[in-house]
């Protein structure tokens, strides 16, 4: 008669950890290279320097501008800082035609110091009109 | 006498808890990132009138089509023809409501004074896109 063979020796269950710093240093390495630093700038408009509103939605990044306008109504575009001294000055205009001739779509998000006076504001508007960049976001923080 | 010589352990770098670290490092950058979202308030301005055009054709409207909404230097608000005075949040959305009930097409035009602070013009516009106002014109004097 065979020799009924009892149940195999249970060996002990084990999961190789042995490459998990690898993967962690690649999931770092991943996180290290893909992200991408705001530089300190002299022009900056705070997130706490925002305007407060209920209403607000997500913009998508992709079809954006920013112009900045800073309390003393300084505006900087293309991180080139810049006042709207006269109606004859066209060179928030002429910017936008360029960013309008590459992306028909895009979206300019005015970052405002919540304090700003709105003549400031009403001027870049103007020139927005001119450049036929129509569709506009104001950036604000959600209200508490 | 016998002199006996030691014999050499190998040499090791423990690395067992090398993934403990990476994975720190990863908590640690996963905390402290701040993504920088654009979240605001949407419109879209009206064309500029065409050039050589003589100025835009003008369309005297109604309170009962328009309703004026004019901020003043000092954040003051007047609606329509009414004398300018300090309007709350709720008390401006019982407005907007109102005007809206009465006509649901209704058109409003807020004028901001060129010395306001913009935080006004961008408080009187979400109350509006809160009460599901459409038409909103933004002008200045």
């Amino acid at each position: 008669m065979a020799k009924i063979q009892k149940g195999k020796q249970n060996r002990e269950a084990f999961i190789p950890t042995s490459s998990m710093s690898d993967i962690a240093f690649l999931l770092l390495l991943f996180f290290m290279v893909s992200t991408v630093f705001v530089q300190e700038k002299k022009f900056w408009v705070e997130r706490d320097r925002w305007p407060r509103a209920d209403t607000i939605e997500r913009i998508p990044r992709n079809n954006t501008t920013t112009i900045y306008v800073m309390k003393d109504e300084t505006i900087l575009i293309d991180d080139v800082p810049t006042k709207i001294e006269s109606e004859e000055d066209v060179m928030i205009t002429n910017a936008l035609i360029a960013k309008k001739d590459e992306n028909p779509e895009i979206v300019v998000c005015f970052r405002t110091d919540r304090e700003t006076k709105y003549g400031a504001m009403s001027d870049v508007m103007r020139q927005l009109q001119d450049a036929e960049t129509l569709v506009v976001a104001f950036e604000a923080q959600k209200q508490h | 006498m016998k002199v006996g010589r030691k014999r050499k352990g190998k040499a090791e770098i423990p690395t067992a808890s090398m993934s403990d670290i990476a994975f720190l490092l990863i908590v640690f950058f996963m905390a402290t990132t701040k993504f920088d979202v654009k979240e605001g308030i949407k419109i879209v301005l009206p064309a500029a009138a065409p050039e050589g055009s003589q100025k835009a054709e003008t369309i005297q409207l109604g309170e009962d089509k328009m309703t004026r909404l004019q901020i003043e230097a000092d954040g003051t608000i007047a609606v329509n023809k009414e004398a300018p005075r300090e309007i709350e949040n709720h008390e401006l959305d019982n407005i907007i409501m109102k005007k809206l009930q009465d006509n649901n097409d209704m058109i409003f035009k807020v004028i901001t004074d060129r010395d306001a602070e913009y935080s006004q013009m961008i408080r009187v516009v979400d109350r509006l896109k809160s009460q599901r106002a459409e038409k909103i014109s933004l002008s200045t004097n």
